[in-house]
């Protein structure tokens, strides 16, 4: 019974299960995918890696070379550099994963309304997003950075709202598109709400193209997440985290190249991973663009 | 045309008016009182406090307190630190040349080496040599500006002494690491561009008429095909002049280099307001100024949005 359920699935002739299919397929997707299984294992399996506290100094082994008893050497103060790194992978690659789904869940909304209702809302939502895309890289995070005091919870939020003028943009196309189609009107004529219009039959149908920006965008806000905790902007002394763990770092690149190149490779890792997996799913979406072109 | 213009120019002025706005805000947002956010957990007396309010001119109303703000701003007057009391504008301005210096520096090495090896991958499509590029290029939009940083401080100046890992003026030595650091992440994406606009504009008919008019490959490629191909990468290099500004922060922090990205990190770390506000509206405004002027150069280089 099991056997052929499982069959009847695998054979499946939706759209999604063929892009799903097409994207397990694809080499780059593979080793992706696995980067990142590895990745986000090793962190957060890290006690069973390593029985060192990231966080216990210990001076008179500060700036070890890499050995056995440490692979990743020690940092200035004696920590354990590996386990630090275990450790602060799991805040890294959350960071990322937080900050883009604030920026997707507010710039979609954000984009729906605006692509739904148009008017002067339409108008207003559009000018607000192009005040936010006026502040170019890193200058908007910074921004809500001054606004709400450094911390991990305040840099998670600021990169959120630097990604809302991309959904935004994004999704609000894509309703404009939508919004004309058969069955949106056939839905309107039998007396849907506008909510039940928005959530059951335009959000579904853009939901793809939002999948390639979503995946594409954990890596860009894992790196701007990293960049704001290398800037000091971040997570407070002593949490763990790579791009904190190389701003501590760099003050020993003449003495202790472990220091660096470890976490800088976690986080190199991580986002290639994903921009690997991000490429395959774009590519497998192309060709299945369920808006047609208004010619 | 006109008409496009005109909006065009409208809605630049429209998002420098929201630009102010939220920049001018920045003070008021801040959870709590602004003065204590500033004074921190000194023990200050309240003549202290109001001293400070009557600086930052937060006893008026508020629209009073953004005409105040807008109109000073527009006579080039940013306000004062409240760090060290020098004018904001004369700190930027100070610090200006040398952000522009870098950000000239790494868009000219992204073109440079982005636009040989983009050239090269699309011409020799399909082999290892353009597999070869194009996962060289998703490595480098992959890395951390400051992780690679470290790594060509690590080589070049830690292994081979041949640069200093400060830097702090305009001298070739000095700007070759910042540079190279901001750039190299950028020719990546100078890189696919390049293959993807030459891919497209070789499979074009009028590249098949001119080889089969016997026109020699070498031709081909640099009067017919590559002039075409540049278009989008003429827009996009003035994209990026502006977006580098933005993307210097990172790099003139790491480099202990001088700069306004620099400049609006401590900002930010010393709560010095005034200054963060003004470092944000200059690098904005400039930002969408030459958005706007990338885009009206871009209707007159493109015949086909010209005639419409």
């Amino acid at each position: 019974m099991i056997s052929k359920s499982s069959t009847t699935l695998f054979q499946s002739n939706s759209p999604g299960v063929r892009t799903f299919k097409r994207i397990l397929r694809n080499r780059s997707a593979k080793i992706g995918g696995v980067l990142l299984f590895i990745l986000i294992f090793v962190s957060y399996a890290a006690p069973l890696f390593t029985d060192k506290d990231p966080n216990k100094t210990v001076p008179a082994l500060a700036l070890k070379s890499p050995s056995f008893e440490f692979p990743m050497g020690t940092d200035g103060i004696g920590r354990d550099n590996f386990s630090r790194f275990l450790y602060g992978g799991r805040l890294s690659l959350r960071v990322g994963l937080v900050g883009i789904i604030i920026g997707a869940l507010l710039g979609t909304t954000l984009g729906l309304i605006s692509g739904y209702f148009g008017g002067w809302l339409d108008a207003l939502i559009s000018w607000f997003t192009d005040v936010l895309m006026a502040f170019p890289d890193i200058l908007l995070a910074l921004v809500i950075i001054a606004i709400l005091g450094p911390g991990i919870t305040n840099a998670m939020l600021a990169i959120g709202i630097s990604f809302v003028p991309s959904f935004m943009r994004l999704t609000r196309s894509s309703v404009l598109a939508l919004r004309e189609m058969t069955y949106v009107e056939a839905a309107r004529s039998l007396g849907s709400s506008d909510a039940r219009i928005l959530i059951r039959h335009i959000l579904p149908n853009s939901i793809r193209m939002l999948l390639v920006l979503i995946t594409l965008g954990i890596g860009s806000s894992i790196l701007a997440g990293a960049a704001l905790n290398f800037l000091g902007l971040g997570a407070e002394p002593p949490t763990a985290e790579w791009g904190a763990m190389l701003n501590s770092g760099m003050k020993f690149v003449r003495q202790a190249w472990w220091l660096t190149v470890f976490p800088g490779a976690g986080i190199f890792l991580a986002v290639l991973s994903i921009n690997l997996i991000g490429d395959a799913v774009s590519d497998a979406m192309a060709g299945t663009n369920v808006i047609p072109d208004k010619k | 045309m006109i008409n496009y213009l005109i909006r065009r120019i409208f809605t630049s002025i429209l998002v420098l008016f929201g630009v102010s706005m939220l920049v001018f805000s920045v003070i008021h947002l801040i959870p709590g009182d602004v003065t204590m956010a500033i004074l921190g957990r000194q023990k200050v007396s309240l003549e202290k406090v109001a001293e400070l309010r009557e600086q930052l001119g937060l006893n008026d109303p508020i629209y009073v307190q953004y005409g105040r703000y807008l109109n000073k701003a527009l006579h080039g007057d940013l306000g004062v630190s409240i760090r060290n009391y020098l004018p904001v504008s004369k700190a930027i301005a100070d610090q200006m040349p040398s952000t522009f210096a870098l950000a000239m520096s790494a868009l000219a090495i992204a073109l440079s080496i982005g636009g040989v090896l983009g050239l090269l991958a699309a011409l020799r499509h399909g082999t290892w040599f353009d597999t070869l590029i194009m996962g060289l290029s998703v490595s480098g939009l992959s890395i951390p500006t400051f992780w690679m940083g470290l790594l060509l401080i690590l080589l070049f100046s830690v292994k081979l002494g041949l640069f200093p890992s400060i830097s702090n003026d305009s001298s070739f030595a000095d700007l070759f690491l910042p540079a190279l650091t901001l750039g190299l992440p950028e020719a990546a994406i100078v890189a696919r561009m390049i293959r993807a606009s030459m891919l497209d504009v070789l499979s074009k008919e009028y590249i098949t008429t001119a080889r089969a008019k016997g026109v020699p490959e070498r031709m081909v490629i640099l009067k017919h095909a590559l002039r075409n191909a540049l278009i989008p990468v003429v827009t996009f290099a003035g994209l990026q002049m502006a977006y580098l500004l933005g993307g210097a922060t990172i790099v003139e922090t790491m480099f202990a280099r001088q700069g306004i990205g620099r400049l609006a990190v401590q900002s930010i770390l010393n709560r010095d307001y005034p200054m963060v506000q003004g470092v944000v509206l200059v690098t904005a405004t400039i930002y969408v100024l030459i958005n706007t002027l990338t885009d009206i150069t871009y209707v007159f280089l493109n015949p086909k949005i010209r005639l419409q």
